[in-house]
């Protein structure tokens, strides 16, 4: 038989018996004694007289000392069961798993603590205790879930461990720690078996499909301990999400922030400050109101001075789970791209140029805004430009080359640079397949022309994932299908060469060619950028078309920049230049070198939600052959020519917070035939004592009620 | 007992026998005057009534001059008068000694003693003998009856020097005074009856039996009658009994209710056994309890 109490703060209450031994003492009359000739005859009334005054003092201080102590009872939740507390390890041998969950959610305050200080400190309660021949093991429950101590038996161990452990930033997966659960449980030799959760019941962490038919079949017994009531304060609100965008266009460089924060109380939230802090300093300050369970999105804007990489954060107002309530951001506003466009059908009238469109599509009012620094040269003058200076060259309609330059291109391609050609009435296709056969991996065939009056070639456009084509969406995809082009000339491919067409016509003859020549990218387009062979230019989409197409090729497009992963997700490197590493710097300040394997290069390590920053540089030399070498590597210092080349950010899922908690019968709906019992965690000897015990509360109240009226009763007799 | 003729008179005493002396004879001079008639024939100046001679009565009492005229014996009756002998029983007992806690008027004793003394000074103011006997379980003093007015002294001396202690027996003490008490003569007996294990119809009986005239003054204290005692309290016994802790208001109602029905219990018993009951509380005035006692022994005596 045990009594247990499940705040045993409340005993305290118990203090409070000494009111009513004052009350009793202050008001008790003085003996006064008294020599009495009639003595025997008050013994013979007192015999006969019912009523008997000092026992009916004594009753009522009774009373009123077990009306006080009762109702103290009654708020420390008394318990009573047949059971000794020792029950969560059986005493026979037994194999336990303990799975606790560490997701961020259990980050929640608790007084002083955190849920999750609470949930070790029960688990380590049994732990102590384990008797001979019983083996316990410790399952973390976050995603990925991980074993954090396999079998043991030495307690001493899994305290160190589990005491050094923190709530992390991930979600829950009670499925997949489960599942390692019973995994682990196959390979216990005891008869006894048992699973241990010890748990927020936050819902995010119970999806039905995380539990496999197999698992439901099992009988292992699974005690599961909801520590959700000791929470002392609400998750109010979490900041959802965060997206960062440029104005485009407009005549300065603002940027916009957009936020969309939720509410996660029942009820409304008014005036809660949400702040906006760039590259470490607070921006702009503000405060909304959230209606129960709504989300709202709140934007922010911001001039830039300069184009430089910008990482900062959204925070709402603290609650008891700060973790959702910052979002951090990284943007990297367009860089400007130094562009040599050569004109190789120069004309004195300014529109019958070959590039009079193109100059007014990259600059369109100045260079200021469109962050392409243009420059147009003809062709006598290429040989004196240093191509070096440009991150994209442009020949439009060029002929042919002065004698060798293509050597220089090949170079500069080499070396990182974009080469973008477009071709016109000027060309030389031989000049081309023969001189340019190394740049261009296909082979320019045969002009193909129609008149102006019948059908012209049209793009087949469809939905692309082609990072410069797939903003063209809808109504812009609509209007391109609108362009007429009525030459062209057909490619083939060269033998052994690699190349993609990202856009083609629709009687399937490529439009743009793409390849890739060292470091750099060459970029064929088909036909002419001016308006002699399509009436592209004067189109409403040509303006963004080839400016991305620009930006694409000087690689300024797609900036790492724009990855804004969740706690776990890795992050993927793709353009991965041979030869060269990309180098992560944590929000720590640690660093570590990603090695490119097949191009590729990712990285894991996303476990605390902030800015990693991200370095281009050398590879660091190490003595392990290339097959060695592990694909990340922690390294000390960046390398001296480490070139910024973005960032990306990290941030928690709000799918934890969003959740709620889960009932007990979805539970049971989803572990189907295992056997569940749930009970309140805290201390794990009351809530053992929780899970058996008969809540004495009620009966107890109904007691204090009881003597309170008697208690009435007998100073009203009196 | 020994019979002092002389005290040896301590101030304290001197000072209370005075005080008594004083408030006793106030009290009789106030009350009848008048001879304390009896109700048996003896030798007196008072002629009663003729009778016929039978042997065995005195010849001297023979009026001869009635026997010169009718030739007939006749026999000369007189009233007695004189020859009255009176023992006042007065209980010394520790119950005797109550002192209320709020006394005001006299104590029980004092009350007694003011009735012993009042009534010996008026018993020998008419030539009574009068005697006194403190008793509490067994004759703690004994002063034999006289007639001389001087043996007021003795008995005011008994009555001042009595500390009142011990348990009552008025058993033990009517039985070993049963038989030095003469028949025919008067026992006033003084007391609070407040004695757990006594049979007091027992005793009456046996002293009405020997032919003597009983008179029961019982004394009591207003405080044993009502107990107006406000408060926890222990009570001391002033006999043997054990002390007892309690709020007299809890029990008063049926404390007041023994005691009437002790009062009426005894009232009762004396009037079967012919025997005169005075029930006096302290605070009954002394010449009223006397007055009213003397005036019903006088239409008693004259019926």
């Amino acid at each position: 038989m045990n009594l247990s109490f499940l705040s045993p703060i409340y005993l305290l209450g118990l203090l409070g018996i000494a009111v009513p031994v004052l009350i009793h003492l202050l008001t008790r009359r003085q003996q006064k004694r008294l020599r009495f000739s009639a003595v025997y005859l008050l013994f013979k009334s007192q015999k006969r007289s019912i009523k008997k005054s000092t026992p009916n003092r004594l009753l009522l201080l009774l009373i009123r000392c077990l009306a006080v102590a009762l109702l103290s009872l009654a708020l420390a939740h008394p318990l009573f069961s047949f059971g000794g507390p020792a029950d969560l390890i059986p005493v026979k041998p037994s194999a336990n798993v303990f799975i606790l969950d560490d997701s961020y959610s259990m980050a929640l305050s608790s007084g002083d603590k955190t849920l999750y200080d609470k949930a070790v400190h029960a688990v380590l309660k049994p732990i102590g205790k384990i008797p001979a021949g019983s083996a316990f093991s410790i399952v973390l429950a976050s995603q990925p879930t991980r074993v954090l101590q396999g079998w043991t038996e030495d307690s001493t161990l899994a305290e160190k461990i589990l005491k050094a452990t923190k709530p992390s930033f991930k979600t829950t997966s009670i499925g997949e720690a489960l599942t390692q659960a019973l995994e682990l449980l196959e390979e216990a030799p005891q008869k006894e078996k048992r699973i241990h959760v010890f748990t927020d019941l936050d819902k995010n962490g119970w999806n039905a499909e995380d539990f496999p038919e197999s698992e439901k079949q099992q009988n292992t017994p699974v005690k599961i301990l909801d520590f959700s009531h000791l929470k002392t304060g609400d998750n109010r609100a979490a900041v959802k999400n965060v997206e960062v965008s440029q104005e485009f266009l407009t005549n300065s460089r603002v940027i916009r922030v957009k936020s969309k924060v939720l509410n996660l109380e029942g009820r409304a939230l008014n005036n809660l400050n949400i702040t906006l802090s760039v590259n470490g300093k607070e921006q702009s300050r503000n405060t909304i109101s959230l209606k129960a369970n709504e989300t709202v999105e709140k934007e922010f804007t911001f001039p830039i001075k300069v184009n430089e990489p910008i990482s900062g954060t959204i925070q709402v107002a603290d609650d008891s789970l700060g973790v959702d309530n910052k979002r951090f951001f990284s943007y990297q506003p367009d860089q400007k791209i130094k562009v040599l466009v050569v004109d190789g059908d120069p004309k004195t009238v300014a529109h019958q140029r070959e590039t009079f469109y193109l100059e007014n599509a990259l600059s369109p009012f100045s260079v200021a805004l469109s962050n392409i620094d243009l420059t147009v040269s003809t062709l006598e003058q290429l040989p004196e430009r240093n191509l070096f200076d440009f991150s994209v060259l442009v020949l439009c309609n060029v002929s042919d080359l002065p004698f060798g330059y293509e050597i220089e291109l090949e170079k500069y391609a080499m070396r990182g640079g974009a080469l973008f050609i477009t071709l016109g009435d000027q060309i030389d296709p031989k000049y081309y397949n023969e001189k340019l056969g190394n740049l261009l991996p296909v082979t320019i065939q045969s002009l193909n022309q129609v008149d102006r009056q019948s059908d012209p070639f049209r793009l087949k456009l469809e939905k692309s994932d082609h990072p410069v084509l797939k903003i063209f969406t809808g109504k812009s995809l609509q209007e391109m299908q609108s362009i007429r082009f009525y030459s062209l000339y057909s490619v083939e491919g060269r033998d052994n060469r690699e190349f993609t067409v990202p856009l083609w016509f629709s009687n399937k003859y490529p439009a743009v060619v793409e390849s890739e020549f060292g470091k750099g990218k060459v970029i064929l387009y088909v036909t002419s950028i001016d308006r002699d062979w399509n009436n592209f230019p004067i189109q409403p989409t040509f303006l963004p078309w080839i400016q991305r197409w620009i930006k694409y090729s000087a690689r300024g497009l797609e900036s790492i920049q724009r990855q804004d992963l969740l706690i776990g997700e890795p992050f993927v490197w793709k353009e991965a230049i041979p030869g060269t590493a990309l180098f992560v710097k944590f929000p720590s300040g640690k660093i570590t070198q990603l090695i490119p394997i097949d191009g590729e290069a990712s990285f894991n390590a996303t476990f605390r939600p902030g800015v990693y920053s991200l370095f281009r540089g050398e590879r660091e030399a190490s003595g392990k052959s290339e097959s060695e070498e592990t694909r990340a590597q922690p390294v000390t210092s960046l390398p001296e020519n480490a070139l910024p080349a973005g960032a990306f950010t990290v941030n928690v899922n709000t799918r934890e917070s969003e959740g709620g908690k889960i009932s007990e019968e979805e539970i049971k709906n989803i572990l189907g035939n295992l056997p569940v019992e749930i009970s309140q965690g805290g201390d794990v000897d009351q809530a053992i004592a929780a899970s058996k015990g008969f809540p004495l509360a009620t009966p107890f109240l109904l007691l204090v009620a009881g003597m309170l009226f008697w208690e009435g009763w007998v100073v009203r007799r009196e | 007992m020994e019979e002092k003729e002389t005290f040896a008179y301590e101030p304290e005493v001197l000072a209370r026998i005075s005080a008594l002396k004083i408030r006793a004879l106030k009290l009789v001079e106030g009350l009848l005057s008048g001879n304390h008639r009896s109700r048996h024939k003896g030798s007196s100046v008072e002629f009663a009534e003729y009778k016929d001679y039978s042997p065995g009565d005195e010849i001297r009492h023979i009026d001869w001059k009635v026997v010169g005229k009718t030739d007939k014996y006749h026999v000369k009756q007189f009233e007695q008068s004189t020859n009255l002998k009176c023992t006042i029983l007065l209980d010394a007992s520790g119950s005797m000694g109550y002192v209320s806690p709020n006394e005001t008027g006299m104590t029980k004793m004092d009350y007694a003693r003011t009735l012993v003394a009042s009534l010996s000074c008026l018993l020998l103011k008419q030539f009574d003998a009068v005697g006194l006997t403190l008793f509490n379980d067994q004759v703690v003093q004994h002063i034999p009856p006289r007639s001389k007015t001087s043996h007021l002294q003795h008995i005011l001396h008994g009555l001042s020097t009595i500390e009142p202690q011990g348990v009552t027996r008025i058993d033990q003490v009517v039985g070993s005074l049963v038989e030095r008490l003469q028949s025919r003569s008067m026992l006033i007996l003084v007391s609070d009856l407040l004695a757990k294990e006594d049979d007091i119809y027992k005793d009456l009986k046996l002293l009405v039996s020997r032919g003597l005239e009983v008179v029961l003054f019982h004394i009591l204290h207003p405080d044993e009658v009502s107990l107006p005692f406000e408060g926890d309290f222990i009570f001391e016994s002033l006999e043997d009994d054990p002390d007892i802790g309690l709020d007299p208001q809890d029990i008063r109602e049926e404390y007041q209710k023994v005691v009437q029905k002790q009062i009426e219990s005894y009232k009762k018993q004396c009037l079967g056994l012919g025997v005169d009951y005075v029930f006096l509380e302290t605070t009954t005035p002394l010449d009223q309890a006397l007055s009213y006692y003397l005036l019903k022994r006088q239409s008693l005596s004259k019926v």
